[in-house]
């Protein structure tokens, strides 16, 4: 499948911000199954952008610069994506949960890209005893990888109501829990949160969902904005294997990955620091449109 | 070696005999006093100067006396989330150390030290250690301080370490070993400075007469290793920290008062083009290097924790540009983590064919299989810890001995120690030997930990502070101590034969370039001294009207009561400036209550107390620029004594002596500009305020006797117009008259005088906007005819004083950043 992106952050201040300095991690990294054909980003009003040096997860990282006072600021990025991601099927011969916990632990890869990165509770998700407790029912050590992960993103998928004023960007892993509610975000903390207490490494995915789906199946949820997942490390042979919990569904050709990280704080589209006063408002539309069918 | 003879010690030598016969009677075989060493004279001189020292009293009194010259110090230290800083608690008993056995812990430390660069070289280099599997890889991730954005960054110079601090244990059988390792940001060298300034007030003999070996030298090996690093070849060196509410603020003030490093907080520094700069009153200024005090991941917004308030945004691309000099390198942290001791044994043997000289604490990490086995079979014997000094959910309490859990809590550390064995560390007991403490008349046991401190000289070797300080527990059970905790501190003495040459951090008169001026003022530093002023001359004229309130119409027997309109406008002027709500009516009892409140209410209201807090608040930030007196009168509690009368007189003495400590006290720097203008604004703002509400045409006699009151006027009033009160000649006297110290003419003048001293941005000579704002409302003033003061004149005088003070901050303050004078309180 071949992907069109244009997502429009647009940011308007009720003060004019005096001074801008910000990381775009907008641009879609390539991985198994998806590669990334042409990109563009444009910012008004202009600003200064150059590629940053340091980063903490899998992103492509810019820095904006914008050192003129602006009461608007829009920011276009526009990517043309292919995905061609089969349907993972779990087999008896997976590696188990048990199995996948102790290769993690004894991993020689310093990477970004390795799976004792996420072994560990980070600064967004943290390690909590009733989403352990909850989630532990799907994690049992013997289970095979696979069939325990889409278990356990299913099981959240019908527990939890998607439900977009239940919480806001900061909401814990444990308040939404406790609400048995919220949007794709909280529930990719929430299983992320359970795996790690179990001893796996569960990785925050962030990326696009299609907009609209293939004639006579549903819309995803969360098609409309940009979209958040989980990646499960499930051994050498099988590697990293995508989990919606939103939808309960496998990650295939369906979802575009923008960047991998710890959590959202290693990979927030847009961060940074703008000084200024006043309230903030900010916009955000996605569109994802499938530029031809890639015969199945 | 040491000798006693020293006249009249002789009494003093049969009392130190005498403690140090009950103190190791009881068969105290390993204390570090008791097992010392034949021919070891370091603890017995020491205790003869201390008994030489308290003499005729008890024992008691030589702790009072640490106590308060530590006071005296200025040392103080914070338990984190307490308003308050508390006094450092130090024991007047040093721990003596012979030099022969300091000369193994050094060494052991400095292997450390350069063990230590090696492993965080290869961990942000070239890997090795994680890809040939001498280290686990989670062993690195799972540490909180590792930063992967340091990823293939090798810091300017070639170096991520500049200091380390150790604390070291002592064992029964007197052997030396390591307990924790500090990287990220150690602190307690600050301390350890100021305990022995307190020791050498009380015992000032010993330094000679043991040969006590120095701790200037290894503080000026520090400063020289920073700067030796930098490009410039007088490099600006300053120490960043997190702010007043950081538990070990007061010591890093005074660390970077001793070693001359600008103390800034994150919103004095800005980066442009990969380059740091401090915001100073003469503009943006380079930064060559930061000792950081502030936690790694909170240092730069852009490139870790988006949410920190206290870093700087683009330090870290400064630092990968080379332009700048980080101590520590941030992300050295990840060898901190207790699981890290685990390794460190094999790591020195590939990395560098050694043994450690210092053993670690024997480690095991659970995140192996065969090692979490053996601590889930042993957890008896052993020490069960998080892993990454991070709470695990198996030690919702911490770190515990295995025999000391309860089943359930035991049987819950089992299933996670299953389920996240990574998270865990076993490790042995560890007995620790005692050293003496005064406890009631005599001397007692208390197990200790020692703090010791390296530092990276300009050749880019170690050096050892000889000394550090001790952490003394309050318990005598040693295992307190392994969880961390210690309640009184003790100076290190290293003695030995050499006799040690006196040095300080003072170079030579020859080689110091001579200069009257301090250097760099940063804007955050002016902005709390302009506003420590603006605060001092408020609450002293709120004072000044609550003083004729309570004289006039309180006070019954006074015989000098106003007209009810007088106290009305007064009222009014106390309400205007927010310091009380106004009364219910102006019955005696009424106006006494309101008076109160504006004494001393402080919910929400701009009251004297509100007012004194603060300016309290302030001076514990600018402490390194304040006079220690300047200080403690602003710490002085408020007063709870006597009647209204009392407290308010009790106040205004205090706010004179403040006036007159800094006026007589301050040098003229700068700095001393900024509190003066503070303080002439404030008052001009006040003064114009008091005539604005005492000059209508309807004016009395009352109120222009109020008027000269409230302006302090009175005196010179009464000489000049012995006849009696008249409008025009009070209204010159504290408005327009440029000789009356209290007039508004002579605020406006002091005013302009201090802006047109103040450093300017650019050389064209063209004033800058608060200069000519200056300018024009001194011209305003000295033109007004007296017969001519009326409310349109006096509204454009507080206007141009308003704007001026917009203009004060916008040229010289911080903007955009979170001033200390938002909590709570607004001033107009």
């Amino acid at each position: 499948m071949r992907y069109a992106i244009r997502h429009v952050t647009r940011f308007e201040y009720a003060e004019p911000a005096a001074f801008a300095r910000c990381n775009l991690r907008l641009k879609p990294i390539d991985w198994p199954g998806q590669h990334l054909e042409s990109y563009h980003l444009s910012v008004e009003p202009g600003g200064h952008t150059y590629p940053a040096r340091a980063e903490a997860g899998l992103a492509h990282v810019v820095r904006l610069v914008v050192a003129e006072p602006a009461r608007t600021l829009t920011i276009e990025s526009t990517a043309t994506v292919t995905v061609d991601r089969m349907i993972p099927v779990p087999d008896a011969s997976d590696p188990t949960l048990g199995e996948i916990a102790i290769a993690a632990r004894a991993s020689r890869d310093m990477s970004a890209a390795s799976p004792a990165n996420y072994l560990f509770p980070s600064p967004l998700i943290p390690i909590d005893d009733e989403i352990a407790q909850w989630c532990a029912q799907e994690l049992a050590p013997d289970r095979g990888a696979l069939e325990a992960g889409i278990a356990l993103a299913r099981r959240i998928q019908n527990a939890f109501s998607f439900d977009t004023t239940a919480t806001l960007v900061d909401t814990t892993p444990h308040e939404a829990f406790a609400k048995r509610g919220g949007v794709c975000q909280d529930f990719a903390q929430i299983m992320i949160s359970g795996m790690r207490a179990a001893g796996l490494p569960a990785a925050y995915a962030s990326g696009y969902l299609r907009t609209l789906p293939p004639p006579g199946q549903p819309r995803l949820v969360g098609a409309d904005a940009t979209h958040a997942w989980v990646l499960l490390w499930c051994g050498a042979e099988r590697g990293w294997v995508g989990l919606d919990p939103t939808n309960g569904i496998w990650m295939a050709s369906d979802h575009v990955l923008m960047a991998v990280g710890r959590d959202y704080a290693d990979i927030a589209p847009i961060d940074g620091i703008v000084l200024g006063s006043g309230a903030q408002k900010m916009d955000v539309s996605v569109d994802v449109e499938p530029l031809e069918t890639v015969a199945a | 070696m040491a000798s006693r003879a020293v006249t009249g010690l002789f009494d003093a030598g049969t009392i130190a005999d005498r403690w140090i016969a009950d103190y190791c009677a009881p068969g105290r075989a390993s204390d570090t006093l008791c097992a010392r060493a034949s021919g070891d004279e370091g603890w017995t001189a020491m205790l003869e100067e201390l008994a030489a020292f308290v003499g005729d009293e008890p024992l008691d009194h030589a702790r009072e006396r640490a106590q308060r010259h530590a006071e005296d110090i200025g040392t103080g230290f914070r338990i984190a989330g307490e308003g308050e800083e508390r006094p450092w608690p130090l024991s007047p008993v040093p721990l003596m150390i012979p030099a022969t056995e300091w000369e193994g812990i050094a060494s052991g430390v400095v292997q450390r030290a350069d063990l230590f660069e090696a492993i965080v070289a290869d961990i942000y280099g070239e890997g090795r250690l994680v890809a040939e599997g001498h280290l686990p890889a989670a062993l690195v991730t799972g540490s909180p301080f590792f930063l992967r954005p340091l990823q293939g960054m090798t810091p300017p110079g070639g170096y991520h370490l500049q200091f380390i601090a150790a604390d070291l244990g002592r064992g029964p059988d007197g052997e030396w070993r390591v307990l924790a390792d500090h990287v990220r940001a150690p602190a307690g060298a600050g301390y350890a400075l100021e305990n022995r300034l307190a020791m050498s007030r009380m015992l000032g003999g010993l330094q000679t007469r043991l040969n006590i070996e120095r701790q200037a030298p290894f503080f000026a090996a520090f400063r020289e290793g920073i700067a030796a690093l930098c490009r410039r070849s007088d490099p600006r060196i300053a120490l960043l920290t997190p702010g007043r509410l950081n538990p070990s603020y007061a010591e890093q003030a005074h660390l970077a008062r001793y070693l001359g490093l600008l103390l800034v907080e994150g919103a004095d520094l800005t980066v442009i083009d990969d380059r740091l700069y401090v915001r100073t009153i003469a503009g943006l200024k380079r930064v060559d290097a930061v000792w950081r005090r502030v936690d790694p991941r909170l240092l730069d917004p852009l490139a870790f924790d988006s949410h920190s308030t206290i870093g700087v945004a683009g330090l870290v691309d400064a630092l990968a540009a080379g332009s700048v000099v980080v101590a520590n390198a941030p992300g050295t942290g990840v060898v901190e983590s207790p699981a890290f001791a685990a390794f460190l044994p094999w790591l020195s043997q590939v990395m560098r064919g050694e043994e450690l000289r210092l053993p670690t604490i024997a480690t095991w990490w659970c995140g192996q299989e065969r090692e979490r086995e053996r601590v889930a079979d042993r957890l008896d014997s052993l020490v069960i810890a998080p892993a990454f000094g991070v709470a695990a959910r198996g030690l919702p309490d911490g770190p515990a001995l295995g025999n000391d859990l309860t089943e359930a809590a035991r049987a819950a550390l089992l299933a996670d120690l299953a389920r996240r064995p990574q998270d865990y560390v076993g490790r042995e007991v560890v007995r620790l030997s005692t050293m003496p403490v005064v406890a009631g008349d005599g001397l007692e046991p208390r197990p200790f930990i020692l703090r010791v401190f390296a530092a990276r000289g300009a050749d880019g070797k170690w050096t050892v502070l000889p000394g550090g300080f001790a952490r003394i527990g309050e318990h005598p059970d040693p295992r307190a101590m392994v969880m961390g905790e210690g309640s009184w501190s003790a100076d290190v003495c290293v003695h030995g034969p050499t006799s040690v040459e006196p040095v300080t951090l003072l170079p030579s008169g020859e080689t110091m370039a001579l200069r009257r001026n301090p250097g760099t003022l940063p804007s955050r530093v002016a902005d709390n001294l302009f506003w420590l002023g603006r605060y001092l001359e408020r609450g002293e004229a709120l004072l000044a009207m609550l003083r004729v309130l309570l004289g006039n119409s309180i006070s019954a027997d006074s015989g000098a009561a106003l007209s009810a309109a007088t106290v009305r406008r007064l009222v009014d002027l106390v309400v205007a400036g927010g310091a009380a709500p106004a009364p219910a009516s102006y019955r005696r009892s009424d106006l006494q209550q309101f008076v109160r409140a504006a004494l001393e209410e402080t919910d929400g209201w701009y009251s004297v107390r509100s007012i004194n807090r603060q300016a309290r608040l302030i001076g514990q930030i600018s402490r390194e620029r304040l006079a220690a007196d300047m200080m403690r009168l602003l710490d002085a509690p408020f007063p709870t004594r006597g009647g209204l009368l009392d407290k308010a007189g009790s106040l205004q003495r205090r706010y004179s002596a403040l006036a007159g400590l800094s006026s007589e006290h301050m040098a003229r720097t700068d700095a001393w500009r900024f509190h003066d203008l503070g303080r002439r604004l404030e008052r001009a703002m006040m003064v114009t305020r008091v005539v604005r509400g005492f000059s209508g045409a309807d004016v009395t006699a009352d109120d222009l006797s109020t008027l000269l009151d409230l302006a302090d006027s009175q005196i010179s009033y009464r000489q000049r117009y012995p006849t009696g009160m008249a409008r025009v000649p009070v209204l010159d006297l504290v408005a327009l008259d440029p000789g009356n110290p209290r007039s508004i003419a002579f605020q406006v003048q002091a005013i302009a005088d201090h802006l047109a001293g103040l450093p300017v941005l650019s050389d064209d000579g063209i004033a800058e906007p608060q200069q000519a704002l200056a300018r024009e409302l001194e011209a305003i003033v000295a033109t007004a005819r007296p017969t001519e003061i009326d409310e349109p004149l006096l509204a454009r005088i507080d206007d141009g004083l308003a704007r001026l003070s917009d203009a004060i901050g916008r040229r010289y303050f911080l903007q955009g950043a979170e001033p200390l004078r938002a909590a709570g309180l607004v001033l107009a």
